[in-house]
C-alpha cells in the first residue's frame, strides 16, 4: 500500500533528522570543550547580557587589557539572563567551569568549594573600596567570595497625568492610599490599570519582597532562619490578592513579568509600577509621552519606607588552572574607577564602589536610588537555599492570586527554604 | 572499487538470516557470491560490520550513550551549582513524586495528548476529503496547506502569542472594534483559556501532515470500487462509511501514532506563549522535566522525569511498530 509506506518514510525521515540533529549538538558541544588551556594565561569570562551593550563594553575592555598586558588573554563568552543559570550549571557538570562569571548569585558555588576568596583574587585596596553593606552582602560563612558588580534598586514610579486626571494629588505613602489611587485610576474611561503587579516568572521575588518589606517582613529574620510563612508575609499577599480581587491590577499577575508592565507603563497605560534606574531609559525609548516622577516605596502601618537593594557578582573559579594571577590583572583593571564607571552608566545601573559611587552621585536620574540605598534589604543570597526559594517563588507565589489559599502557598515555599 | 557487487549481498544475505530463511549460521556462507567468483575475504562473518558499523556507531553514539547517560544521571545526586555528590539511589524518583504538581501535570499531558490528535484528526479528514474532490484552485489551496508545516513552530508559536498578548495584542484590539469582548482580555493568563489557544496552535501545526497522509490514503482507493457500490445502489453517507472508511484505516493508523508522539514530545509551542505557567497550569511533562532542570536546578529528578517520559514514548512507539507490522500482515 503505497500511502503507509509514504507516511512511514516520513516518520523514518523525521527519525532520520532528530538523530542528525543530535548529532550536530554533540559535534557542538566537542568543539566548544576543546578550549581549555593550561597555561593560566588565557581565562574563560562568561558574562550576563544585561542589555545589548554589554558585550560592546567588555569587549573593548578586553582588547585594551590584552594591549596592556601581552600574553594575556581573555576569552569572552556573553549569554542571556533566561539562559545562562542552565548553562553554568552544565558547564560545571562538565568540568568546563569558567574561570571568571558574572551572575546574580554565588553561594551555591561557594558551597560547593569552587571559588576563590575575593581576597585571593583581587588587592586589598580594591576589597576595601566596595561599599560595606555590598561587601557584607557576598560572603560566605564568614569569608567574602563574591565580588560585588553592580547594584539596583527600586521606587514607586507613577504617572503624573494619570494621577492629575483621577484627581489624585499626591504620590501614595501608605497601601491604603496606593490602593486608593489604584482605584481611581482604574475607574478612569479607558482601560488604565491601575497598578502594575508584576507576579510572574521574571521577578516575581523582587515585587514580593518589596511589598514584603513595607509590611515589615522579609524571607529571613536577623539571625538567618526563614521566615516566609510569618503573619506579615501572610497579610501581604492578602493585601495583593484583595488589589487583583478589586480590578485595581492588570489581570493575572501570575503570568506578568516585570518587562511586561514596564513597557506598558512607559506606553502610558498603567498608573504605578516600580522601576528601577533603566526603567527612564524604558520610557525615554518609547518617546515619553507623559509626565511621571518617583517616589519611595509606599509602606503598611508606619513602617519605615525601604527599598530593595538588587546586587550582581563576579566570581572567579578555582578551577586548578593556575589563573589566579590573570584573574587578578583582569579584575583589578576592570575596578579602576574609569573603566568601572563606565560599565555603570553605560548599563545604567548603581555602583557598588565607594570611588565610583563619589563620581555617579550628582546623576539626578541615579540620585533617588542611590539615596535610597543606605536603607536596602538584600536578597538573603548568602544562604545557598536562596536559589531553590528564588525559583519557587518565580513559579508559585501568583497562584495565591488566583484561588490557591495564600497561607498553603506560604507555607509550601516555607517548606521549600527548609529544605 | 570492483567488488561492489559482492559487498552489496552481504548486509543483505544477512538480514535475510535474520528473517528466518534459509539457516545460515554465517552470513553469506554456503551461498555463492551471484554473477562473480568466490572472492576471499568477501565471505569473512564480520564483513557485513563494515557496511553496517558506521550506521551502528551512529545509534549507539546518538540514542544508546544518551540513554544511558539520562538514565545514570537520573539516580545521582548533582548540586544545584552542577558538582556531582555521588549516587542517590532512587531518592530523585522519590523526589518527583513528591512534587504536588506531577499528578495534575500527567493528567494534563493525556489530556493535550488526546485532545490535540484527535481534533487534528477529524479536521484533516474533512480538509483530505475536500483536497481530494476536483475544483478549480485545488493547487493552490494545497499548496497553501503547506505552508504551516513549512513555518518553523517556534515561530508560529511566537507569532500567536503576539496576537493574544494582553497588552499589545491584535486579537484584543479586533475582538474589541467588532463588539465581541467590552474588556481586553489575558488570553494567555487565564489557565482554560491559555489551554484552549496552545491546543489550536497546536492542532495547526499538525493538520497539513495528518491531511496529506490521508489524502494519500483517499487517493489509492481506486474509483472503480466507488462505481461499484453506486451500481449496488449505495448512498453517499453508506459509501463513505463501509468503503473509504476502512480503506483508510492504516493511513489513519500512522497519523495517529506520528502524530501522538509528535504532540507528547511538542515543547516549543508551550515553552513560546505560556512558558507551562501560569505556575503549573499548563505544563505538560516535557516543560515540566524542562523547568526542573532549567528553573529548579534539580538536575537528577529532572533526569527521573526524563526517564519516565522516555518510557512513555517507549511503549508509544511500540504501539508505531505493532501498526507498522500490521500493515505489513494486510
Amino acid at each position: 500500500m503505497r500511502f503507509s509506506r509514504r507516511a512511514s518514510r516520513a516518520g523514518r525521515r523525521i527519525a532520520a533528522l532528530g538523530a542528525i540533529a543530535a548529532l550536530a549538538l554533540t559535534a557542538a558541544t566537542a568543539c566548544g570543550s576543546d578550549e581549555a588551556e593550561g597555561d593560566g594565561k588565557t581565562i574563560t569570562f562568561v558574562a550576563a547580557e544585561y542589555s545589548d551593550k554589554t558585550e560592546p563594553y567588555w569587549k573593548d575592555l578586553i582588547s585594551r587589557f590584552e594591549k596592556e598586558n601581552p600574553g594575556l588573554k581573555v576569552n569572552l563568552q556573553v549569554i542571556n539572563w533566561d539562559e545562562i543559570d542552565g548553562q553554568v550549571q552544565n558547564m560545571v557538570l562538565n568540568d568546563k567551569a569558567p574561570d571568571l562569571l558574572n551572575l546574580n548569585k554565588y553561594a551555591d558555588f561557594a558551597a560547593d568549594e569552587l571559588l576563590f576568596k575575593a581576597s585571593d583574587v583581587l588587592p586589598k585596596e580594591v576589597i576595601d573600596d566596595f561599599i560595606p553593606s555590598f561587601a557584607e552582602n557576598s560572603k560566605y560563612e564568614g569569608d567574602q567570595y563574591g565580588l560585588p558588580f553592580i547594584a539596583s534598586a527600586r521606587l514607586l514610579f507613577y504617572n503624573k497625568d494619570l494621577f492629575d486626571k483621577a484627581g489624585v494629588k499626591e504620590p501614595p505613602k501608605t497601601w491604603d492610599e496606593l490602593k486608593e489611587a489604584a482605584k481611581k485610576i482604574s475607574d478612569l474611561p479607558g482601560d488604565y490599570i491601575g497598578y502594575g503587579l508584576p507576579l510572574g516568572p521574571e521577578e516575581a521575588q523582587g515585587e514580593f519582597q518589596i511589598w514584603m518589606n513595607s509590611n515589615g517582613g522579609h524571607w529571613v529574620d536577623d539571625k538567618g532562619n526563614w521566615t516566609i510563612d510569618s503573619p506579615e508575609n501572610l497579610e501581604t499577599l492578602q493585601f495583593l490578592k484583595s488589589m487583583v480581587d478589586e480590578g485595581l491590577t492588570q489581570p493575572n499577575p501570575a503570568k506578568t513579568d516585570r518587562a511586561d508592565v514596564i513597557e506598558a507603563f512607559a506606553a502610558g497605560k498603567i498608573g504605578m509600577i516600580r522601576g528601577l534606574p533603566q526603567t527612564h531609559n524604558n520610557i525615554a525609548d518609547q518617546g515619553n509621552k507623559f509626565k511621571y516622577d518617583v517616589a519611595p516605596n509606599p509602606v503598611n502601618d508606619g513602617q519605615e519606607p525601604t527599598t530593595l537593594g538588587v546586587q550582581d557578582y563576579l566570581m572567579a573559579f578555582d578551577n586548578g588552572t593556575g589563573a589566579q594571577e590573570t584573574l587578578k590583572k583582569f579584575l583589578t583593571f576592570f575596578y579602576q574607577e574609569e573603566n568601572y564607571s563606565k560599565f555603570i552608566t553605560t548599563e545604567g545601573f548603581l555602583p557598588t564602589t565607594q570611588s565610583a559611587s563619589d563620581k555617579l552621585s550628582d546623576d539626578e536620574k541615579l540620585e533617588p536610588f542611590i539615596e535610597a540605598l543606605p536603607k536596602a534589604k538584600f536578597y538573603p543570597v548568602t544562604d545557598p537555599q536562596w536559589t531553590a526559594v528564588d525559583s519557587a517563588v518565580k513559579q508559585d507565589i501568583g497562584q495565591a492570586l488566583r484561588g490557591t489559599d495564600p497561607k498553603k502557598v506560604l507555607e509550601q515555599l516555607q517548606k521549600t527554604a527548609e529544605g | 572499487m570492483t567488488d561492489t557487487a559482492t559487498s552489496s549481498t552481504a548486509p543483505a544475505t544477512a538480514s535475510r538470516g535474520k528473517a528466518g530463511g534459509p539457516p545460515t549460521g554465517k552470513p553469506g556462507a554456503g551461498r555463492p557470491a551471484p554473477g562473480r567468483g568466490k572472492r576471499p575475504g568477501a565471505e569473512h562473518p564480520l564483513t557485513p560490520l563494515l557496511w553496517i558499523g558506521p550506521a551502528l556507531l551512529l545509534i549507539a553514539g546518538v540514542v544508546f550513550w544518551p540513554v544511558v547517560e539520562m538514565a545514570l544521571t537520573s539516580v545521582r545526586e548533582v548540586s544545584r551549582s552542577g558538582v556531582i555528590r555521588g549516587w542517590a539511589g532512587l531518592e530523585n524518583y522519590e523526589k518527583l513524586f513528591d512534587e504536588p504538581d506531577l499528578v495534575p501535570v500527567l493528567i494534563r499531558t493525556v489530556i493535550w495528548v488526546v485532545g490535540v490528535v484527535a481534533i487534528t484528526l477529524l479536521l484533516s479528514f474533512g480538509l483530505a476529503q475536500l483536497l481530494n474532490a476536483r475544483f478549480p484552485g485545488r493547487r493552490l489551496v494545497r499548496w497553501a496547506l503547506i505552508v504551516p508545516w513549512a513555518a518553523s513552530v517556534v515561530m508560529t508559536a511566537i507569532v500567536w502569542r503576539w496576537i493574544l498578548d494582553f497588552f499589545h495584542g491584535m486579537a484584543n484590539t479586533i475582538m474589541l472594534d467588532l463588539g465581541l469582548i467590552d474588556a481586553p482580555r489575558d488570553w494567555l493568563g487565564e489557565p482554560g483559556l491559555a489551554w484552549l489557544w496552545l491546543m489550536w496552535v497546536a492542532v495547526f501545526v499538525s493538520l497539513p501532515f495528518t491531511t496529506y497522509v490521508l489524502l494519500a490514503g483517499l487517493q489509492t482507493i481506486p474509483g472503480e470500487v466507488y462505481e461499484a457500490a453506486q451500481v449496488d445502489g449505495a448512498s453517499r453517507w453508506r459509501a463513505y462509511r463501509d468503503i473509504t472508511l476502512p480503506l483508510l484505516k492504516p493511513a489513519v493508523l500512522v497519523a495517529t501514532v506520528i502524530n501522538v508522539i509528535n504532540v507528547f514530545n511538542s515543547f516549543p509551542i508551550i515553552w513560546a506563549m505560556t512558558r507551562g505557567g501560569p505556575g503549573h497550569d499548563t505544563d505538560t511533562t516535557t516543560t515540566f522535566m524542562f523547568k526542573l532542570l532549567r528553573l529548579d536546578k534539580e538536575v537528577g529528578p529532572s533526569a527521573a522525569m526524563a526517564v519516565l517520559n522516555f518510557l512513555m514514548i517507549v511503549v508509544m512507539v511500540l504501539f508505531y511498530l505493532r501498526a507498522v507490522k500490521w500493515k505489513e500482515v494486510d
